[in-house]
C-alpha cells in the first residue's frame, strides 16, 4: 500500500520558518538541537500525512538524532527535509543528507552571522550607544530582527532546492566563507584602535623623564592595543589558554597596573 | 541608588524575556547591548543602560556558543553591569569587571540546563514515536520556562534581594582597586576581538586586518561603518574573482578532456 502525501504550499513553509525561531529550545549536550529541529517541522508533517499518525511518528522520530548547526542553516535544513518528505524520499536518505550537511552549513552560517554581521552591527551600535543615543540598541534590534525573520526566506530556499541543495552549497561555500572572512577580519582590525584603551599614564616615565606612552605613540599610534590583541591571540591559539583564565589574568594585570600607578 | 521591589520585578521580567531569546539566539535580545538597554529602562535611567551596553557588548563579542560550549553568560553580564553601575554609582567600565561573577553563575546554570534537558530526550522520543504532538511541544515549552525562569530568579536575587550586601562589598574596595577594574574594562574588549580572530584569521586574509587597523587609526572616522563598507567592497571583489577562477578552471578541464579525445583519434 502506498502512503498518500499532501502537497505543502507557501504558507506551510513560511509557518515552518517562523516556528524555526524556537529551534534551539530544549538544547542539551546529548543531542543538542534535535527537539527544536523536529518541533518546527511538525505542522508540515501533519499536513503531508493528514490522519496517518504512523507516518507522522516515523517522520518525527527520524529527525530526533544529534544535530547542531547555525540556526538560520537549521531553518534551511528543515525546509529541505520537508521537501524530501513531501517527495516521499527514503527516510534513511533524508537522515544522511541532513547529517552530512549540518556541519559544513554551520561553518557557513557562523561565517556570515557570528563573524561578520555580529562584529559589524555591534561596532556601529556600540558607537551610537556610547554617545548616549538610544538608536544604538534600537538599530541593533532592527538589524537582528531582520536577520531573524529572514528565516522565512531560508525555509523557502531549502524547500525549493530540495536535493539540488547539496551541489550548490558545496560549490559556493568556500568562496562565500573566504569573502566573509575578509570582511570580518578587516572590521576587527578597524575595531582595535577605537574599542581597546591600553595606554600608560602620563606620570609613568622612563629614565631621563621620557613618557613611556610618548615613546609608543612615536613609533605608531595605537600600537599597544594592536600588540595586546596579538598577545591574547597568541595565548589562545598557541598556548590554548582557557577564556575565563585569560579574562581573570587581564583583570589581575589591570589591578596591579593600577596599584603601581602606571596606567 | 536603591533598587525598589517594582524595579526588581521589572528587571526579572527583562531577564525572562531575554532569557527565552538566550535559548533561541534568534532576536539577539540576549546580547548585552539590548539587555542593558531594557534594564536601563526598567531602572528609569536609560543613559546608564546605553553606556553599560556599549562596554559589555564589546567585551563579550567573541564569546560564542559555537559547538555547544557555554561561555560566561552575556545576558547576565549586560544586566549586572547596568545594575551595579546604578546601585554603586561606579563607572560602567568598573562594573563590567564586577559583573563577571554573576555572568559565571549564569554560565553554570546554563551548563546545568544543558545537562538536565538531556533527561528530557527519552520522554520526547516516546512522544515522537506516538506522534503525541501535544506532549512533545509541552516538554519543549517546559524546558523554555525552566531556563528563562532561572534567569529571572538569578536576576531578582542578585539585583534586588542581595543589593545591600553587594553595595557594601563594593564600597569597601580601595580606590586603586576600583581603578584597576576600570582599566580592565578598557582592555577586556581585546579578549572578544582576539577570540574572533582565533576563528577568522587565516593567511589569506591577515593583510586586511592591518588595512582596517591603519584606516581606523589615521582616518577620522566616527564609527566603523566606512571601514565595513570598504571591507565589503573588497570581499565582493574577492568573491567575484573566485567565481571567475572557478569557471576558468572548469573550462580548462573541459578543454583538456576534449583535447585528449582528439589525440586519441
Amino acid at each position: 500500500m502506498t502512503v498518500s502525501r499532501n502537497k505543502l504550499d507557501r504558507k506551510d513553509i513560511d509557518k515552518m520558518g517562523l516556528l524555526s525561531i524556537l529551534e534551539q529550545s530544549c538544547f542539551s549536550f546529548e543531542r543538542m538541537q534535535a527537539p527544536g529541529f523536529v518541533y518546527g517541522m511538525i505542522p508540515g508533517f501533519k499536513k503531508i500525512y493528514g490522519d496517518n499518525t504512523e507516518e507522522i511518528a516515523k517522520a518525527m522520530s527520524n529527525n530526533m538524532d544529534f544535530i547542531n548547526t547555525e540556526p538560520h542553516m537549521a531553518t534551511f535544513l528543515q525546509g529541505l527535509v520537508l521537501s524530501l518528505e513531501e517527495a516521499g524520499q527514503e527516510r534513511e536518505l533524508i537522515k544522511n543528507i541532513k547529517t552530512g550537511l549540518f556541519g559544513p552549513l554551520a561553518g557557513l552560517g557562523d561565517a556570515i552571522f557570528w563573524f561578520t554581521l555580529l562584529p559589524i552591527s555591534a561596532a556601529i551600535c556600540c558607537s551610537l550607544s556610547s554617545q548616549g543615543s538610544v538608536f544604538g540598541p534600537i538599530l541593533y534590534i532592527i538589524i537582528w530582527g531582520i536577520s531573524c525573520f529572514s528565516r522565512i526566506w531560508f525555509a523557502r530556499f531549502g524547500y525549493k532546492l530540495g536535493v539540488g541543495a547539496i551541489e550548490i552549497i558545496s560549490a559556493n561555500a568556500a568562496a562565500i566563507s573566504k569573502a566573509a572572512g575578509i570582511l570580518g577580519v578587516m572590521v576587527v582590525g578597524g575595531l582595535i584602535p577605537s574599542y581597546i584603551s591600553f595606554a600608560f599614564s602620563e606620570s609613568f616615565v622612563a629614565a631621563g623623564g621620557v613618557s613611556v606612552q610618548g615613546v609608543f605613540d612615536g613609533i605608531l599610534p595605537n600600537i599597544l592595543p594592536l600588540g595586546f590583541v596579538f598577545l591574547l591571540y597568541w595565548a589562545f591559539r598557541k598556548k590554548g589558554v582557557n577564556t575565563l583564565l585569560l579574562i581573570v589574568l587581564v583583570i589581575v594585570f589591570s589591578i596591579i597596573a593600577s596599584y603601581l600607578g602606571i596606567m | 541608588m536603591e533598587i525598589t521591589l517594582i524595579q526588581g520585578i521589572l528587571l526579572a521580567l527583562v531577564a525572562f524575556i531575554c532569557g527565552l531569546d538566550s535559548c533561541w539566539e534568534a532576536f539577539y535580545w540576549f546580547r548585552p547591548i539590548v539587555v542593558a538597554f531594557f534594564a536601563g529602562i526598567a531602572l528609569g535611567n536609560v543613559q546608564i543602560g546605553l553606556a553599560a551596553g556599549a562596554v559589555s557588548e564589546l567585551a563579550y563579542l567573541g564569546l560564542m556558543t559555537i559547538g555547544g560550549t557555554v561561555p560566561p553568560d552575556p545576558l547576565m553580564a549586560g544586566m549586572m553591569t547596568t545594575v551595579l553601575a546604578y546601585t554603586t554609582g561606579q563607572d560602567v567600565k568598573t562594573t563590567l569587571g564586577l559583573a563577571l561573577p554573576f555572568a559565571l553563575v549564569a554560565q553554570w546554570f546554563g551548563i546545568m540546563c544543558n545537562t538536565l534537558f538531556a533527561g528530557f530526550l527519552s520522554p520526547l522520543d516516546r512522544a515522537a514515536e506516538k506522534a503525541d504532538v501535544k506532549k512533545f511541544n509541552g516538554i519543549i515549552y517546559l524546558a523554555l520556562a525552566i531556563k528563562a525562569g532561572l534567569y529571572a530568579l538569578l536576576t531578582f536575587v542578585s539585583a534586588y534581594a542581595l543589593q545591600n550586601g553587594v553595595r557594601a562589598f563594593v564600597d569597601s574596595f580601595p580606590t586603586w582597586f576600583i581603578h584597576g577594574f576600570e582599566i580592565a574594562g578598557g582592555l577586556l574588549p581585546g579578549v572578544g576581538l582576539a577570540l574572533l580572530l582565533v576563528v577568522m584569521l587565516k593567511k589569506q586574509n591577515v593583510a586586511y586586518l592591518f588595512i582596517g587597523f591603519i584606516m581606523a587609526t589615521f582616518l577620522n572616522v566616527g564609527n566603523v561603518l566606512p571601514i565595513a563598507i570598504v571591507a565589503g567592497a573588497i570581499a565582493f571583489i574577492s568573491f567575484q574573482n573566485d567565481m571567475k577562477d572557478k569557471k576558468f578552471e572548469e573550462a580548462l578541464e573541459a578543454a583538456k578532456l576534449g583535447g585528449s579525445q582528439n589525440d586519441g583519434i
